[in-house]
């Protein structure tokens, strides 16, 4: 029962994760990966994936302190966040962070940091979920 | 399993693409990781490298240790573009672009430079179980190709003896030589096509025969004839070709640069020069890499040094072109870095990118290393792609150390110099073929010994010039940089004023030497008036050639240098380059050099 109950616990997190758009079918194609050779392959590349990110946004914060800014260097720690974000199947993340290179490309420096505090804010919020998705399921 | 069941006779064709070896570059490590995993998912052996270095390093030392690569677009040591061409150019495997940017221009760009194919982040499965087609397409189209030159193989066994063949047949393993030649290949698509590795040396004979062919009749088939190799197909020399042709190409685009750079050859002399000197100019087209040791710069500025020093020595007025002061930790071959600098380059002989080359395939090699490259490492291309990130705004940022053509041509000499020993004349021959554009003299003769000289252009002027005795202290020459090899004792040597090139041998002159007696030769060079020291001296050291006792750069520091250099020194130095010593500007040579 109680195994049941999890189960669909864990079943139904995962829908509204997908249907709040947090996720897209890229997340589907990590979980296919997972098999019996690579148990805890979601597990790991999400666990990567944040750590790669944290790691990014703080060298945005650190580039977004130092005016003017440098808008090819921010577009290209932007590059890189999405590319981890969508490797993954993080929808929100990347949308923001597609705004911030808008943001960039046009030189908007204000833009630009309205627009990383939303890539901040998703990528906490995404954080969050997945760790509670991930206690639950594994 | 292992690599033998993959690869070994007829199991492969059963099995594959399961087990297809596949290199995975992406600094990206999320992206990476997800690639793994995708393509473990395949049941392909997966090798994965956050750093493109790395990857060509491991491709370097075991070219057959992978079937496939996929790398990022994006990376930061190293633009993937580059990484795309040198491989391609050094082991002509298949390669597979990746980026999360799908623009049209970009995946452009990625065909062009020889990229099998574009993904566009995040990758599917689906896309990623059919990446095995272009392994097989890859040997279908070399196995017809050898099928059809078999014939013509035959005939020519045993002809062509010597370094280059053993080196081809060193580089490929006995039972692909069969399949090149077209012998019991039992299963075509397991076959492995070997790999051929264009060393200075074949490419000189490739640049020789097309231009005994002309540039327009030059088909494979008869390129193959006349380089007479033994186990060269005529699917190599296709390929090699193309590359040659789009290298041409980029150079003609480059015309105007040089042009704009103050030269006053016009676009076209450069051009000529370009048949010359397939090689150098190849190179470059090979490396479109960044130099991983931002040194490279320098050997931009050779690369056009050289080129304008070939085209016109005359007309080297291109100051902005050499940047010699360019301390280079790592040897970087001054090759110009870009393709597009290959302008200048036209007349550059693939030393550089021999140099550079050499000093690729040991990253940190110090210029001893380089020597002990082989030939075939330094035609590789890729390794010019190390400094064919130099943009080209950096190559002809000289420092304006430099501006007498002379060190140019040291400069493609000194990369040429840096090349394994003897041979490292190729640049010299080279960089003669450009000098002497009056002389004409200048056969492409390319040495294979390069020197490795990265920075040493000023050496290379010296080499080169060592007719011309002016070789000024082509101050680029960076040859601290190097460990030691022989650019760091040529580059010194330029440095230095040069003292009658009577004295002890400087290395220009020790390189010149290892060359044999450049004194012949030297004799037409015709030195600039001032002292030509190069030409007169009697010894048969090249060193006669390039150290003018004008006072500029001593050649004697270069000299001892190159006698480091196996003798081997090839006709490079005889004087074929007519290499009119250039004369820089400030030379007081009152003749044009020819």
């Amino acid at each position: 029962m109680e195994q049941n109950h999890t189960k669909r616990q864990i079943k139904v997190t995962r829908n509204s994760l997908f249907e709040q758009g947090y996720l897209d079918e890229q997340f589907t194609q990590l979980e296919d990966l997972q098999d019996d050779a690579n148990p805890n392959f979601v597990e790991e590349i999400v666990t990567s994936f944040f750590s790669d990110s944290t790691r990014l946004i703080r060298n945005v914060e650190t580039a977004l302190e130092n005016y003017p800014l440098d808008f090819c260097k921010l577009d290209d720690y932007m590059h890189q966040f999405m590319g981890s974000s969508s490797s993954i199947g993080a929808k929100k993340v990347r949308n923001e962070c597609t705004q911030f290179q808008e943001y960039c490309k046009a030189r908007n420096d204000d833009g630009c940091i309205r627009a990383f505090q939303r890539v901040k804010q998703e990528h906490a919020t995404l954080k969050r979920k997945l760790e509670a998705y991930f206690q639950v399921s594994l | 399993m292992t690599v033998e069941e993959i690869r070994g006779g007829d199991n492969e064709i059963d099995r594959f693409p399961i087990g297809m070896r596949v290199l995975a570059v992406d600094d990206n490590p999320t992206c990476l990781k997800l690639l793994e995993g995708l393509l473990r998912k395949c049941q392909y052996q997966v090798t994965t490298t956050n750093q493109a270095i790395t990857a060509l390093n491991m491709l370097r030392e075991n070219r057959n240790r992978f079937d496939l690569i996929i790398s990022d677009v994006y990376m930061p040591d190293m633009d993937g573009f580059k990484l795309l061409e040198l491989v391609g150019l050094e082991m002509d495997l298949p390669v597979i672009m990746l980026s999360g940017n799908g623009d049209r221009n970009l995946v452009m760009k990625g065909i062009t430079h020889g990229a099998c194919d574009y993904l566009v982040k995040p990758v599917r499965l689906e896309e990623l179980r059919n990446i095995w087609q272009h392994v097989i397409r890859r040997k279908v189209e070399s196995k017809s190709q050898s099928k059809s030159k078999h014939n013509h193989e035959k005939s020519d066994q045993g002809n062509e003896g010597g370094d280059q063949n053993e080196k081809l047949n060193r580089k490929r393993k006995d039972e692909e030589e069969d399949e090149e030649n077209g012998n019991e290949s039992d299963d075509p698509t397991t076959k492995k096509k070997p790999r051929v590795v264009w060393s200075i040396d074949l490419h000189r004979k490739f640049v020789a025969a097309i231009n005994q062919l002309g540039i327009e009749k030059a088909v494979p088939k008869r390129i193959l004839d006349l380089m007479n190799v033994d186990g060269l197909t005529r699917e190599n020399v296709a390929s090699h070709l193309q590359k040659y042709r789009l290298y041409l190409k980029r150079i003609s685009q480059q015309a105007n640069m040089v042009v704009a750079f103050g030269s006053n050859n016009d676009a076209s002399s450069y051009m000529r020069m370009g048949p010359l000197d397939g090689l150098g100019d190849f190179r470059t087209l090979s490396c479109s890499g960044r130099l991983p040791n931002a040194t490279y710069a320098p050997s931009g500025m050779l690369g056009r040094l050289n080129s304008a020093t070939g085209v016109s020595l005359h007309s080297l007025t291109a100051p902005p072109l050499v940047q010699p002061n360019h301390t280079q930790t790592k040897l970087q071959p001054v090759v110009s870095s870009n393709h597009q600098n290959m302008n200048l380059f036209q007349g550059i002989p693939p030393s550089f990118d021999l140099d550079h080359l050499q000093y690729c395939n040991k990253p940190n090699a110090q210029l001893t290393d380089v020597n002990s490259i082989e030939e075939s490492q330094i035609f590789t291309g890729t390794n010019l792609a190390d400094y064919s990130s130099i943009d080209e705004p950096r190559m002809f940022r000289g420092s304006s150390t430099f501006t007498d053509p002379i060190s140019v041509l040291a400069n493609q000499v000194g990369v040429k110099l840096t090349s394994t020993g003897t041979e490292s004349f190729n640049l010299l021959s080279n960089s003669s073929g450009f000098l002497d554009q009056s002389g004409g003299n200048q056969p492409p003769n390319f040495s294979s010994n390069l020197i490795p000289v990265g920075e040493s252009y000023s050496y290379l002027a010296v080499i080169n010039g060592g007719f011309s005795s002016n070789i000024t202290t082509t101050v680029a020459v960076p040859i601290e940089a190097h460990g030691g090899g022989l650019v760091g004792d040529v580059v010194q040597n330029v440095n230095r004023s040069l003292p009658n090139q009577k004295g002890p041998p400087t290395l220009a002159t020790s390189a010149l030497a290892g060359y044999g007696s450049l004194s012949g030769p030297v004799s037409h060079c015709r030195p600039n008036g001032s002292g030509s020291t190069l030409v007169q001296t009697d010894h048969t050291k090249l060193q006669s050639g390039f150290v003018s006792s004008n006072g500029y750069g001593s050649l004697d520091d270069i000299i001892p240098g190159m006698m480091k250099q196996e003798q081997g020194a090839t006709a490079l130095m005889n004087g074929e380059f007519g290499y009119n010593p250039y004369i820089a500007p400030d030379c007081d040579y009152d003749d044009e050099p020819r």
